[in-house]
């Protein structure tokens, strides 16, 4: 009976700890549950939460934020003599012959709203010139054509790059040497003018571009704002883009409007281009190219309006031709352009050589400008590089009764940053 | 004496810059998250068998590698798809070259759907009509009555730009694509949601159902294989690519040679792909 009542006793005990057990396993087991539970909430709000982060951060993604700095120190060969010649006609700048600038500063900022829009505003802060304010350089808006797949059809409405040629739209942050060709900088002042255009690649390898434009561009001085003129400059360019061998031609026709007190004057303002680039790469070395562009045309003579308007002064605040001026002489044919070979060294270095001249008057002589260019480039890292380059300027001064070339061979490191 | 101080700057420079930046840090590959396993595949086992030799592996989207090819961050970039014009414009002005492409592998650009769904294959008409927002329903294509939901990749991946360019035909995604940072985030979130659709490597399908692929609406449907994707009669084949800036050279040439070497090619089939040799 003793025996049998402990029996018993036993497997109570062990009934109430099975019992105890269980309820704790099965509290654990509930505590589990709701702990996992707590987790899936957890992971969906973060999903929710990640899911408004990447809408937002795909708002974000519409702008993109580029540009580049270029610091600049320049200094003339010859200690007696100036920094450099600039303009057309030559005109020798009288400065400090060594001295620190920041060539260029730039800020864009691009907005893609959609795959059929999209809009660029472009910044420039320099301390080239006497103007240290920043200036606006683009701004333009860009609709991509909704018939195409890849909406490869452009139309641009704006203050843009004249589509001209090669070196134009070609960005100073990628050019091998520091400056463009003189024959650009005259012709082209400033690259940039208010207008419209359309791109249409017709092909993967040929594409067309026309513009309308006011015909002055941004760096104009009697009209950086306005066009005095109806009648629109324009443009055309067709490109073959073959990849190892790309060339293009282009045409551009207008006028130049020359304010004089009275009626104003209006001269023939066509260029002719042609552009071809040749790479090809060498074993050792790397990455090589041959570029060539020429321009030829009528254009205003900076020399003829010097010669044949008289300009205002105080006693007669007038601007008018001299008596006997003819005005079909205001405007004159010219023709420049330039050669140039790139060689890459290795992933670091890059040599580039130039020569590139103009000639503002093909009827007259000593008013030519020359140059050869050499320059070496050292990239730092992908954002950085240093250009150390040498300039041989050959220009004609009369001196007395012969002319000279006057020593302004120029040397120029500059420090930039792209991003 | 000025001009000495010049050509001094300029050596001092010149002897900062000669060496080649494998030289300093090893070969580092970057790009396409569809083949970042199998690059780093192919670089442990190339390490392994050649000592000294350090090959760094990172993925990030075959855009963000040819970016970081241009600017020069990367020796090699892995991308799921060609380079583009305008990259190879890129390319082009800062080292005079359009870059060397290499195939590497083949690969079957699968269509992943949950395994509960009853659809069991597409077409190429209606793969399209579903990531361009013009289908919005299972039902519209024999399954359940529910809606689509899109799973895809960012713009930087070349996996995106393959898809838009091969099944969309460059037309724009639908607006209501969620994207994922990864391949293996799509094929998660297919894994997940019943009504999910995604695309990805054939190398990520786990969990998930591959939906077989019709090239219209007469053809065969065809499930991605080593037989298929090979034949080419898979229709959503495509090639991976290594890229380099110039033609390969010194330890660079001796990776990308072992790549295609039939060790390297056997490694891309375990891994998931197809070889190319």
């Amino acid at each position: 009976m003793a025996n049998g009542s402990r029996n018993r006793t036993t497997v109570g005990s062990l009934a109430g700890l099975a019992l105890v057990l269980m309820t704790r396993i099965t509290a654990a087991q509930d505590a589990d549950s709701l702990s996992a539970q707590k987790l899936l909430d957890r992971v969906q709000a973060l999903e929710e939460q990640t899911q408004t982060h990447q809408s937002d951060l795909d708002k974000l993604k519409r702008f993109k934020f580029s540009g580049y700095i270029q610091a600049r120190w320049e200094t003339a060969e010859f200690a007696d003599d100036s920094v450099k010649v600039a303009g057309s006609p030559a005109v020798i700048t009288p400065a400090n012959d060594q001295r620190f600038y920041i060539r260029r500063g730039r800020f864009k900022l691009t907005y893609d709203a959609s795959p059929l829009s999209q809009a660029v505003i472009y910044f420039d802060g320099n301390t080239a010139g006497s103007n240290r304010n920043v200036t606006l350089l683009e701004a333009y808006l860009t609709l991509m054509d909704p018939w195409t797949t890849d909406h490869r059809h452009h139309l641009t409405a704006g203050q843009f790059n004249i589509p001209f040629g090669w070196e134009i739209e070609r960005s100073s942050s990628l050019r091998e040497l520091p400056e463009r060709s003189r024959a650009e900088n005259v012709l082209f002042n400033g690259e940039r003018d208010r207008g419209i255009k359309l791109v249409n690649p017709w092909t993967p390898k040929i594409e067309t571009v026309v513009s309308v434009l006011n015909g002055y561009g941004i760096n104009d001085t009697n009209f950086p704002t306005i066009d005095p003129t109806a009648a629109k400059d324009w443009t055309a360019r067709a490109r073959y883009i073959g990849g190892t061998l790309d060339f293009s031609a282009s045409y551009y026709d207008g006028h130049t409007t020359i304010p004089l007190t009275g009626e104003d004057l209006e001269t023939r303002k066509t260029r002719i281009g042609g552009d071809a680039q040749f790479y090809y790469e060498l074993p050792s070395a790397g990455g090589g190219s041959l570029r060539g562009e020429v321009y030829v045309g009528e254009n205003l003579n900076a020399d003829s309006v010097r010669v044949l308007v008289a300009p205002p002064t105080s006693a007669n605040p007038v601007t008018l031709l001299r008596p006997g001026a003819d005005p079909s002489h205001l405007d004159t044919e010219f023709n420049g352009g330039y050669v140039m070979w790139v060689q890459n060294l290795g992933e670091k270095f890059q040599f580039a050589s130039r020569y590139d001249w103009f000639d503002p008057n093909t009827d007259l002589d000593h008013d030519q400008y020359e140059r050869v260019s050499l320059g070496v480039n050292w990239f730092y890292d992908g954002f950085t590089r240093v250009t150390v380059a040498y300039d041989v300027p050959k220009t004609d001064l009369l001196v007395g009764a012969g002319y000279e070339d006057p020593k302004d061979n120029l040397w120029t490191v500059q420090l930039q940053h792209k991003w | 004496m000025r001009m000495r101080r010049i050509v001094g700057i300029a050596a001092l420079a010149a002897g900062m810059g000669f060496a080649p930046a494998w030289a300093a840090r090893g070969i580092t590959v970057k790009g396409s998250d569809t083949m970042v396993i199998l690059g780093q595949r192919w670089a442990e086992s190339y390490m392994n068998s050649h000592p000294g030799s350090v090959i760094q592996v990172t993925g990030g989207g075959s855009g963000t590698g040819i970016a970081a090819l241009i600017n020069g961050t990367t020796d090699i970039c892995q991308a799921s798809r060609p380079m583009k014009d305008d990259e190879k414009r890129k390319l082009r002005d800062r080292y005079q070259t359009m870059g060397t492409e290499i195939p590497v592998a083949k690969d079957g650009l699968s269509i992943y759907v949950h395994e509960s769904n009853p659809v069991k294959d597409l077409s190429i008409a209606q793969l399209r009509q579903i990531y361009t927002g013009q289908v919005t329903s299972w039902k519209a294509l024999g399954g359940a009555d529910a809606p689509i939901i899109l799973y895809g990749r960012e713009n930087n991946s070349g996996t995106y730009v393959y898809f838009k360019d091969n099944v969309l035909l460059g037309a724009d995604y639908s607006a209501r694509v969620q994207t994922l940072p990864g391949t293996a985030a799509v094929v998660n979130a297919v894994g997940r949601d019943p009504n999910g659709i995604g695309y990805g490597g054939a190398a990520y399908a786990r969990g998930v159902r591959e939906c077989a692929v019709k090239k219209d609406a007469g053809s065969p449907a065809i499930t991605p294989n080593a037989a298929t994707v090979q034949d080419g009669s898979y229709p959503i084949t495509r090639l991976l690519y290594l890229y380099t800036r110039t033609k390969p050279a010194g330890p660079v040439k001796q990776f990308v040679d072992w790549v295609l070497s039939a060790e390297g090619q056997k490694l891309a089939s375990q891994v998931g792909y197809f070889p190319v040799r």
